[in-house]
């Protein structure tokens, strides 16, 4: 079923009109301070979020403060206790790299679970201390997520925002509108 | 004219929700992806909240508004309120449909599944269907008037089946096997409640904007169509 | 007193015209036993697996059953042009409401218990000693079914796309229906105790009171147009 707006817009050639003019002007503004938004997201993740693969490690001398992502090998985990650190071996694509972790015992610290670990790295004994561990980020499904809902929003309201201002216009062309006034 | 003047002040006051709920969402977006820290047990997945919540929230607030547009209309029998209960309809189906999408990403990396039979997923894909019965029952039907009290009177008993699928569904979980995955217990830390309540009330704010734009839009068609079919009839003779 | 001649006299007339033509009730019959001898051919007849998917099955027939009488039940009532007369009775509308959905369920809980052999034959159940706990499920279940298929039938019943529409709206809101149904029918397959599925009953019970009285207030707005 074609709407009413699709068949007056065949028959009628739009003046160049203040509201629509205004439409996408304030859209592009609109959309430009999203992407802002969107930028600075994509800032933080890669500051605090992203992390590497050892292989990518295995080619720094050594660093701090840096985020290793990969998978506990199998039979690798030896638990610490009061005093001595978790001990076990990081592998992802092929390389591995044994780690030590001062801290408390979690619930991710399981052999065959990927995790990421973060702490400084001594390159000439291939040896990662890690101070911190966290859960995969799986920014992809927050991408996802966010990418999926915003933008089909901002598309239906774009569109109904269009429709009205295109309607305003037809309806104050229509001839009609004069007749009704006199009759 | 009631209706004229109802329709001029929507086009008057839009702006308002729509500036506000846009600075709500700038606001509420930044510290939600930006500033807000991630979860202890869900990690960083725990952002989705942040536009999941809202966009359900904002489906039930829209059918809410669609029920009592409805009755209303029944009541009162004014078209301008029947325009309303129609935008109210297309924007619940948006948004249920974003909350389902939304809601299904979000659970692929915490419950590692797509979909689970929870009572309120089940609630809102019900919500879902019932909607595109709405809008399937109303452009089915031709006469303006019959359109519009045959959908009050579908919105209305939809709205009140949704508790009873609500309560049916978490029976029937609870009988066959203990929810190992429960949307519940989410406790929320402070600075993940500022994000969240931003995104709430922005969003609110924005259905009320889209709700006053849909509303003159589908008035305005109607106003067209009958203007042209004058015109035409005019013409005829 | 004129109110409840008015109920009684669609719901008879309903249940004669059906009588006499057997035009819906030999579709739906057939229609079921469809499903039924399906059903047998494609699942393997151990007694555990009949357990497990028959409360499935049962309601997968009564549920197409009903599409496919429910929705014709104004069909005939708009064929015959007895809408304007209906709208010209001098009594409250729900009456006829209430006399077609009356109809209506006396004629889909009469198909239902034709039905109940042949599951009985094909499937080898041993539900005998059970049936008058499955006779009432099915009434409460029915009920429900019959109350949002008659509102539905004439929400439906002048529309272009009547056959489509009418699954359409009654599938999703029926939801409560079938889920509480087909939990009610398990247990009692199961043999487990009355307790264990009551609340099921209670469930369907609340379903059909808010349905009956909700459609019964709304009839009107139907028949005004």
């Amino acid at each position: 079923m074609r709407s009413v707006c699709e068949i007056g817009l065949k028959y009628r050639i739009l003046p160049e009109g203040d509201p629509l003019k205004g439409l996408y002007l304030r859209w592009a503004v609109l959309l430009s301070l999203f992407g802002v938004i969107g930028l600075l997201g994509w800032g933080r993740y890669n500051r605090e979020v992203r992390a590497q693969e050892p292989k990518a490690l295995l080619k720094i001398s050594s660093g701090s403060d840096l985020r290793v992502i990969g998978r506990i090998e199998g039979g690798s985990l030896v638990r610490g206790s009061e005093g001595k650190p978790f001990e076990f071996t990081l592998s992802g694509e092929g390389e591995q790299v044994s780690v030590n972790f001062m801290g408390e015992d979690q619930d991710t610290l399981r052999e065959l679970k990927t995790i990421v670990v973060i702490g400084s790295w001594d390159g000439e004994n291939r040896h990662f201390k890690a101070k911190e561990i966290a859960l995969i980020p799986n920014y992809d499904f927050i991408t996802w997520a966010y990418l999926t809902s915003l933008i089909p929003l901002a598309f239906f309201i774009f569109r109904m925002e269009r429709k009205v201002a295109l309607l305003y216009i037809m309806i104050k062309e229509e001839k009609a509108y004069q007749r009704e006034n006199l009759s | 004219m009631l209706s004229t003047r109802f329709i001029g002040w929507l086009r008057r006051y839009e702006k308002w929700f729509g500036i506000a709920a846009v600075i709500l969402m700038v606001i509420g977006l930044y510290t939600g992806l930006v500033t807000s820290s991630a979860d202890y047990y869900q990690g960083e997945v725990v952002r989705i909240m942040y536009v999941h919540v809202p966009f359900a929230q904002t489906a039930m607030f829209a059918y809410s508004t669609l029920f009592f547009c409805s009755i209303w209309y029944l009541w009162k029998r004014d078209p301008i309120v029947d325009n309303a209960a129609h935008a109210a309809a297309g924007i619940a189906l948006f948004f249920t449909a974003g909350g389902l999408l939304t809601g299904s990403i979000w659970g692929k990396p915490t419950w590692n599944t797509w979909w689970t039979w929870d009572p309120r997923l089940t609630s809102f894909a019900i919500l879902f269907l019932t909607l595109v019965g709405y809008l399937m029952l109303r452009t089915f039907l031709d006469d303006k008037e019959k359109r519009a009290t045959f959908g009050a009177i579908l919105a209305i008993i939809g709205f009140i089946d949704l508790p009873i699928v609500h309560f049916s569904v978490e029976w029937w979980r609870s009988l066959h096997q203990p929810l190992s995955v429960s949307t519940r217990g989410v406790s929320i830390a402070a600075d993940m409640a500022l994000p969240l309540s931003l995104m709430s009330i922005g969003f609110t704010l924005l259905f009320t904007y889209m709700l006053m734009v849909r509303t003159q839009m589908l008035y305005l068609e109607y106003l067209l169509e009958a203007k042209q079919g004058r015109l035409m009839s005019e013409e005829r003779l | 007193m004129q109110f409840f001649s008015v109920i009684r006299w669609i719901a008879w007339k309903d249940l004669l015209s059906e009588y006499r033509n057997r035009e819906n009730i030999s579709s739906m019959f057939f229609f079921a036993i469809n499903v039924i001898l399906i059903f047998s051919f494609s699942f393997s007849l151990d007694p555990e697996t009949i357990k497990e998917i028959m409360p499935g099955i049962i309601w997968v027939a009564f549920g197409f059953t009903a599409i496919i009488g429910l929705g014709k039940s104004f069909l005939v009532e708009v064929n015959n042009d007895c809408m304007e007369y209906f709208q010209m009775l001098p009594i409250p509308k729900g009456a006829i409401y209430l006399g077609k959905f009356l109809g209506n369920f006396l004629f889909m809980l009469s198909v239902e218990i034709v039905l109940f052999p042949l599951f009985v034959l094909f499937f080898n159940l041993d539900i005998l000693d059970q049936f008058l706990k499955l006779l009432l499920i099915s009434t409460v279940a029915t009920i429900g079914l019959s109350a949002l298929g008659t509102l539905f039938s004439a929400l439906t019943v002048q529309i272009r796309a009547r056959e489509v529409m009418f699954p359409i709206l009654l599938l999703p809101l029926s939801v409560p229906i079938f889920i509480g149904a087909v939990e009610a029918t398990r247990g009692i397959l199961s043999g487990d105790a009355f307790a264990l599925y009551r609340h099921w009953i209670e469930l369907l019970v609340v379903f059909d009171v808010i349905f009956v009285v909700v459609s019964f207030w709304i009839f009107e707005f139907i028949l005004d147009y």
